[in-house]
């Protein structure tokens, strides 16, 4: 079945969230373009502030808490910043994002998502 | 580190902006208040170098305080970031402005000096001085959240900078008055300067206020937006805060301006002596923290930007909703256990025992505090005096309670170590400051009590409860949830401004006579019932 999109459902659990800081992350892309399994991916996300790329972290967290650091570019949009996602075996996973906002607040913030394989 | 440099991070902000008040706040009060270059008769050397010695001050600060802060940034980038932020930290606009505004304050350092120390009475050093803060101020633009916004960056940066500056007019004023004050008690300037300059300081005052008003309400407007956004999210929460709070510093000018034409109707200097400088040092502890909720307030995401993390009036109504205290804590054992689970980034699961006993920790503080406040009520009577005086005990009391409890999973409980977690985590070392002040405060206040002849003892209580409120103002529960997170601050800012009142009052029933002493004092004891209220019915979000 090659039109069937390889998987069905990406279920954010709870989209964005900061406690401190200023930058947040206002939309992302992974509630309407759910992470594909074992496959690599881009996810798309929007900033309500100009953040310092060259002085912010990303880390996509799996099971165990296990932390590997995630490319991020520029993406067209300002605010806008493209990740470049691994292939992910099916599970629960996260974005740990440390974003130095131009206005020189760091804040950090998590992302919450789900692979999930095709029914 | 990282907590210290998060911790210090937070506080500067509320630093910064003092200094910068009485630098620029100096300069308008030179300029439009005393105006040297008018009056030769009346003024005297010790007064126009007392002037000029606290801009020079504020101006120095403000040049240290600035580099402290670029250099804060790179030490919490490194440590954040885990790996050096150079050589990127050096194109960030933080940096290139940051260290321009150092070097006008520097300039402006340098002329006071030089210059306007040797022409007190020219006008046109005055207005050098004054020119050269303004590419000052236009590098501070370049700092603030607007700056960094994605529309409409002109017209934010102009209204903060001009809120900025309003602010330090009032802020500037006030610390030169009370230096004024200073002068006035050492008989070292002219009788009629006092309520002169007074009253013409609350012609400025006015304008002060209303160039707060016109250039807040739109940011506000810009930033918030609805009526969830200021009920609900930690921005409006601290707005809200904000807005309180001027309340009572207008309210303390109100009673000065009436105190002032008074003065000029009946020529009584009674009020103007025996009244007013208190409520200015009072209005002046206020003033300090509503720079440094301001600054925290900057550190916060506008709520326009979180509308879906923002909480409704009847969750955040619930916060305070009366209960019956918790009086069992779940056991150690349960805690830990539970921790791993909650702290989880991927699986979390949220923890019962963590909740509860943190609800335990914050209820029986409350009631703590509550049974104090009885006894301090009580102590203003002829008959309880003698034992009832000792209810600052009560401090010493909780103190020791929260070592043992704030942070259970560190020592003295908890596996890790007392200077690790105490270094490493800005929630943790708030913590332990609080604690630690709390079981002075009780000591101190002990002795300022039962004493004969408690020389300035006392007034370490009022001074340490306005620093408790400042610190709960910038505390914040770090986490990632954000609408529990903001649950946990509606209270938390709420216990700020009451501590607030309780120094205030306390600081007024010790400067004031009678029958305003007692009216002070009995706020004071309320404010402190109030705090224990508020904490008897604290209940945390499940998280
Ligand atoms: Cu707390």
């Amino acid at each position: 079945m090659r039109f069937v999109p390889r998987i069905l459902l990406v279920l954010t659990l709870a989209a964005s969230q900061t406690a401190f800081g200023h930058a947040v992350v206002t939309h992302n892309s992974l509630k309407l373009k759910p992470v594909p399994v074992n496959q690599a991916s881009q996810v798309e996300l929007s900033f309500n502030s100009k953040v310092e790329l060259d002085l912010s972290e990303v880390f996509l967290v799996s099971a165990g808490d296990v932390m590997k650091p995630v490319a991020a570019s520029p993406g067209a949009k300002p605010g806008q910043v493209l990740l470049d996602l691994p292939a992910l075996a099916p599970g629960e996973y996260a974005i740990k994002l440390k974003i130095f906002a131009a206005d020189g607040h760091l804040s950090e913030d998590l992302l919450r998502f789900f692979v999930k394989e095709p029914k | 580190m990282e907590g210290i440099a998060n911790y210090l991070d937070s506080l500067i902000g509320g630093v910064d902006l003092t200094f910068y008040s009485i630098a620029i706040g100096g300069l308008l009060w030179g300029l439009f208040v005393l105006r040297p270059w008018d009056e030769n008769a009346n003024y005297n050397s010790a007064l126009l170098e007392k002037t000029v010695n606290l801009i020079h001050f504020g101006s120095k600060a403000l040049v240290i305080t600035q580099l402290s802060k670029i250099g804060l940034k790179i030490w919490l980038m490194a440590v954040t970031l885990g790996k050096s932020p150079f050589p990127a930290f050096f194109n960030t606009v933080q940096f290139n402005a940051g260290l321009a505004r150092a070097t006008f304050a520097f300039a402006l350092f340098l002329f006071i000096k030089q210059a306007l120390k040797a022409n007190l009475r020219s006008k046109t050093h005055w207005l050098v001085a004054t020119a050269i803060v303004v590419p000052l101020v236009m590098a501070a633009a370049w700092l603030v959240h607007g700056a960094s916004r994605l529309e409409d960056r002109g017209l934010l940066m102009a209204l903060t900078v001009s809120h900025q500056i309003a602010a330090a007019a009032w802020v500037g004023g006030i610390f030169q008055i009370l230096a004024l004050w200073g002068l006035k008690k050492q008989n070292a300037i002219a009788e009629e300067l006092w309520p002169l300059l007074l009253k013409r300081f609350s012609a400025l005052g006015i304008v002060a206020v209303a160039l707060l008003l016109v250039t807040g309400t739109p940011l506000a407007w810009y930033y918030i937006r609805t009526f969830q956004g200021f009920i609900g999210a930690g921005y409006g929460n601290l707005l809200m805060v904000k807005i309180m709070m001027m309340g009572l510093a207008l309210g303390f000018a109100w009673i000065n301006r009436q105190a002032v034409e008074e003065y000029f109707a009946s020529r009584s200097l009674y009020a103007l002596t025996a009244r007013v400088p208190y409520y200015i040092e009072a209005e002046t502890l206020i003033l300090l923290t509503i720079l440094f909720t301001a600054a925290s307030l900057a550190s916060q995401p506008p709520s326009v930007d979180i509308p879906h993390l923002t909480a409704t009036w009847e969750e955040v109504l619930n916060m305070f909703h009366p209960r019956i205290p918790r009086w069992e804590s779940p056991t150690h054992e349960a805690l830990i256990a539970g921790e791993a689970g909650r702290v989880a980034i991927v699986g979390q699961v949220p923890s019962e025992a963590a909740t509860a006993w943190s609800d335990y920790n914050h209820n029986i503080s409350g009631i703590f505090l509550t049974v104090m406040s009885f006894f301090a009520m009580l102590s203003y009577s002829e008959r309880f005096h003698r034992w009832a005086r000792y209810w600052p005990v009560g401090f010493m009391g909780l103190g020791i309670f929260l070592f043992f409890r704030s942070d259970a999973e560190s020592w003295p409980l908890g596996p890790i170590g007392f200077w690790d977690s105490t270094f490493n985590n800005g929630e943790i070392l708030q913590h332990r400051i609080a604690t630690f002040l709390v079981f002075m405060l009780g000591l101190y206040e002990t002795r300022a009590r039962v004493k004969a002849d408690p020389g300035i003892l006392p007034y370490l209580f009022p001074l340490m409860s306005a620093f408790g409120g400042m610190m709960l103002l910038a505390h914040s529960h770090v986490g990632f949830e954000a609408k529990t997170a903001f649950l946990i601050q509606v209270g938390h800012t709420l216990m700020g401004v009451f501590a607030l009142i309780l120094a205030c009052g306390r600081w007024l029933e010790l400067k004031l006579d009678a029958p305003g002493k007692n009216v002070a004092g009995f706020i004071s004891v309320f404010a402190l019932f109030q705090i224990g209220v508020i904490l008897m019915f604290y209940r945390e979000p499940l998280y």
